[in-house]
């Protein structure tokens, strides 16, 4: 393709007039937000044993422990305001935004294991269940 | 390999020192809670817990053998 036939993203540099203006959400969605992209690539090789997280039963783990904090406090605090209130704040501080990406590759090679571990899953899986302990022994429950 | 994956974890007493603060200052007291919860209803909730902190704990620990018999190999 010839150079001038190229669409290039600076050449669009239109100045229109930006009117955002900043909203606060009336309500704070809880956001997790992780996306784990892993790639393992074998060529040419024999006995290759590879080990992953299963992420989905991670992801799945950190969603029954964020439900169960919300079943511990709607239980606890029985005035919505500061119930909701609460949830908010603990909610800033389970909000994470995480990105995983990995690229194994093997290549000629033989008797090779590759474990792979996702160490930010592992972490927030944890702090959640700390946030949950916390809950509880503040609580008086355990 | 070098991560020592224990070592990331947050700390548990800044987790509970940040619970403990944003229950306070939204005026939760202790009493409150207690009398909210029946104690069917704190049992329930800690078999919950305690079941969450298994499967959490399988989880770090299923990855961690890994590590382990990754370290064997080297």
């Amino acid at each position: 393709m010839n150079r001038l036939d190229e669409w290039r993203a600076l050449d669009h540099c239109d100045d229109f007039d930006n009117d955002t203006t900043v909203k606060d959400e009336a309500e704070q969605v809880q956001k997790t937000k992780q996306v784990s992209d892993e790639w393992i690539i074998i060529k040419d090789s024999e006995r290759v044993e590879v080990r992953t997280v299963d992420t989905q039963a991670a992801l799945s783990l950190q969603a029954s422990i964020k439900v169960a904090i919300g079943v511990v406090l709607s239980l606890a605090i029985a005035d919505g305001d500061r119930r909701n209130s609460v949830m908010q704040e603990l909610q800033q501080v389970m909000k994470t935004k995480q990105k995983n990406s990995q690229k194994t590759i093997v290549e000629k090679s033989r008797n090779v294991v590759i474990n792979t571990y996702d160490t930010d899953i592992a972490v927030n899986i944890q702090l959640l269940l700390q946030i949950l302990i916390a809950i509880v022994l503040t609580l008086d429950i355990l | 390999m070098s991560h020592s994956s224990k070592n990331h974890f947050p700390s548990e007493k800044v987790v509970q020192v940040m619970v403990d603060s944003i229950l306070r200052k939204n005026g939760v007291k202790r009493e409150e809670l207690k009398s909210n919860i029946s104690e069917e209803q704190k049992q329930m909730l800690k078999e919950m817990v305690e079941d969450l902190r298994k499967q959490v704990e399988a989880f770090q620990q299923s990855n961690r053998t890994d590590e382990d018999s990754d370290e064997l190999r080297d």
